[in-house]
């Protein structure tokens, strides 16, 4: 199979909902602050959870049922207006990730009537978003676990490469409720606060929020005069095929999905600047994780930080968020610490880990790995415009 | 970037429940047959029909190595039972009841990550939502997927799982679909042209074009030139005046009947056959656009050209154009 090069996608506008507030300026502040946005959840019932630390958006928004449809559309307002579109054009797709959607609603649902039920199935926030925003394109919800927001942007990217729509409006949603807590903390997957790649990490913490990115054909950013953020100039995805919750020791599924996103920009490993790894503080990821940038990268060949242990685990928002923040680290030239990082466990001892600080370093590709439950694996490859 | 139009064509198929005429159904490799019974309702689905659509394309023995093979699965409503069981086991029993083993099988992608583990399926594993419209959905990203160079080979389709739990939120106002619920699952090999012409898999047809879109509020006036955008996009990707086609696959709710109709009118106003499964089978969901496809082309003269729809009261709509048997 011969392959041309195919029209570029880039990023022209970003917008965030995460812990640390409303907007990309509120998480660059907290990401660079260096304190974790962790705390005991208020906002529902959580006496009976242990642990019941999480990262809330404490952010005020409006009151209404559907949070994570009300994350995605404040993050896709803030994108377009980034990205200088007063409006989406009416033919502008959809593609946003999700883990939960509507469960909030759903658990609390005892069989009765009611009208917000319509809010409940995974593909209601993007539909929520095409409906108010006037989208007509292709609106679709990737399910990958928590690399649905990862996939998200390469969906996207493949829908403006191959024609399919100019505009796309892409990343993930995701909130914290009961059912997820809960569940989570059954699988012992979490802990009262997250240390990723660190010795004595035993667990993530969650997360919620949203980031949608803005992404365009290069040719119509450049017939509209748009600012061009970043190139989405490669995208990977590649399955374990060997535990349902447990990722490949051996970290196959994700060095496979890096390496693909490296082909697929045509970019050697070593032109690699930053990796904004998924590191979710738990015993198995993060020691997975190691191996397969390892593989890729070679023992401390690349920059590489996790933001979960500052934000949480966003499920199907991390990835989009973590695409964010790619972006960001090219434009200021600064790699937000691994919060949450105190001594780097041996097993990860070949990473070079951005750790304690901000580490100031000129970046121009950077890399976002996720890897969720099932096995499913994505990257993006950005590069600077 | 793109393949040449056509040159991603079907080597297998497979679906629950079976189609008339179908091949008899294949037996699992061993340890997944050994999981079959404990498996969610979709995975046991996809199990199945994964089976059959590899046997049938001659990729039915798990290989050591099939980086190279994806699998994407679109489902409107995923793991809604197994939501249900464990919103429910937490509501009764509190967070100290909760089974960790039936929260791991509340993501969606469950059945693909269990697809992937029987048959060693490594390459890309996708699986998405657009309600309704998830089966052609699924089938049109696998193109892209093949046609970006990204597999060499993908098991697609759609599926859903229905139940007693989908049913009551269904009728407490959740999405009237004016049609009852039904089970099914629809999956199909599909490859480059070249790659089958290699392996000498036959090549039951060939997938031409698709386009996916969004119509909101199906009763406004724009649903109707949304729906008609697709279906003109997809004819146009596959490089056919609507008077080329043969056979049209409808998929609209009851109410939006005239709707479609209009569409189908000025899409495929030679059509000589019409099929509109979902009044025979009801309301299949994600498992509808693939199940049409695969009945639309079981008794289709080769080289017949089909139009196959997906309508969701969602407003998800999406639209696919094959071509029967091994034409070029």
């Amino acid at each position: 199979m011969t392959r041309t090069s195919a029209p570029a996608a880039v990023v022209t506008g970003c917008g965030v909902i995460s812990p640390y507030g409303r907007g990309v300026e509120a998480l660059w502040r907290g990401l660079v602050g260096g304190h974790s946005a962790a705390r005991p959840i208020t906002r529902f019932r959580a006496d009976d959870l242990t642990p019941n630390v999480a990262a809330e958006v404490t952010e005020p928004l409006p009151d209404d049922a559907d949070r994570a449809g009300v994350f995605a559309l404040d993050a896709a307002r803030q994108a377009l207006a980034d990205a200088g579109l007063g409006a989406a054009p009416p033919d502008a797709g959809v593609v946003l990730g999700t883990t939960l959607g509507g469960m909030e609603i759903f658990e609390t649902w005892v069989g009765e009537a009611r009208d917000d039920l319509g809010h409940v199935p995974y593909f209601a926030p993007a539909a929520r978003v095409a409906r108010t925003l006037g989208c007509a394109g292709p609106v679709v919800t990737p399910q990958l676990a928590c690399a649905s927001g990862t996939h998200a942007l390469a969906m996207a990217a493949d829908l403006v490469r191959r024609g399919a729509a100019d505009v796309v409006l892409a990343g993930g949603t995701d909130l914290l409720c009961r059912f997820v807590v809960a569940g989570f903390n059954a699988l012992r997957a979490t802990a009262p606060s997250a240390h990723p790649f660190d010795r004595d990490r035993s667990g993530l913490i969650l997360g919620e929020g949203a980031a949608v990115v803005v992404i365009e054909s290069a040719a119509y950013a450049a017939a509209r005069g748009a600012r061009v953020r970043a190139r989405l100039a490669g995208m990977g995805a590649a399955a374990d095929a060997t535990h349902m919750t447990a990722p490949d020791r051996e970290g196959g599924g994700a060095a496979r999905a890096m390496a693909a996103a490296l082909a697929d920009a045509g970019i050697t490993p070593a032109a690699v600047d930053f990796v904004s790894a998924h590191g979710t503080g738990t015993v198995y990821n993060d020691a997975m994780e190691a191996r397969a940038l390892v593989r890729v990268f070679g023992p401390g060949g690349v920059a590489v930080n996790s933001i979960k242990g500052a934000v949480g685990h966003m499920l199907g928002a991390a990835g989009a968020l973590e695409a964010v923040l790619c972006i960001e680290v090219m434009a200021r030239g600064l790699i937000p610490p691994t919060i949450g990082l105190r001594e780097v466990d041996p097993a990860c001892g070949a990473l070079d880990l951005v750790r304690d600080a901000p580490r100031p370093q000129d970046t121009r590709v950077a890399l976002s790995t996720s890897s969720g439950f099932a096995g499913a694996n994505a990257a993006l490859l950005f590069t600077t415009p | 970037m793109s393949l040449p139009s056509g040159d991603v064509v079907v080597t297998g198929a497979g679906t629950r429940p079976r189609l008339e005429g179908a091949a008899p159904p294949v037996a699992l490799p061993a340890p997944a047959a050994e999981r079959l019974p404990r498996v969610e309702r979709l995975s046991q689905l996809a199990l199945e029909a994964a089976a059959d659509a590899l046997a049938q394309a001659g990729l039915g023995t798990p290989a050591a190595s099939r980086d190279r093979t994806g699998v994407v699965l679109g489902t409107a409503f995923g793991c809604f039972l197994t939501n249900a069981a464990h919103a429910g086991r937490l509501c009764e029993r509190g967070p100290q009841g909760v089974s960790p083993r039936l929260f791991a099988a509340t993501v969606s992608n469950a059945a693909a990550g269990e697809v992937a583990i029987a048959f060693g399926l490594a390459g890309p594993g996708v699986t998405l939502t657009a309600g309704a419209a998830s089966g052609l959905v699924a089938l049109g990203h696998a193109a892209d997927l093949l046609a970006a160079g990204r597999a060499e080979a993908v098991l697609a389709g759609g599926l859903d799982a229905t139940g007693e739990t989908l049913a009551a939120w269904v009728a407490a106002g959740g999405l009237d679909a004016g049609r009852p619920l039904a089970e099914a699952a629809a999956l199909l090999v599909l490859e480059s042209r070249a790659t089958a012409r290699e392996r000498g898999a036959p090549v039951r047809a060939g997938l031409l074009g698709h386009a996916a879109g969004f119509a909101g509020d199906l009763d406004a006036p724009r649903a109707a030139d949304v729906l008609d955008h697709v279906a003109a996009r997809a004819c146009e990707r596959a490089g056919l005046a609507p008077e080329a086609l043969d056979v049209v696959v409808r998929a609209a709710p009851p109410a939006y009947t005239a709707m479609e109709t209009g569409v189908l009118r000025s899409r495929a106003p030679k059509a000589s056959r019409v099929l509109s499964p979902k009044d025979m089978l009801g309301e299949t969901l994600g498992a509808a656009g693939p199940l049409g496809l695969l009945m639309a082309l079981q008794d289709a003269p080769a080289g017949a050209l089909v139009l196959v729809l997906d309508v969701c009261p969602s407003g998800h709509v999406a639209a696919l154009v094959a071509r029967a048997g091994d034409a070029t």
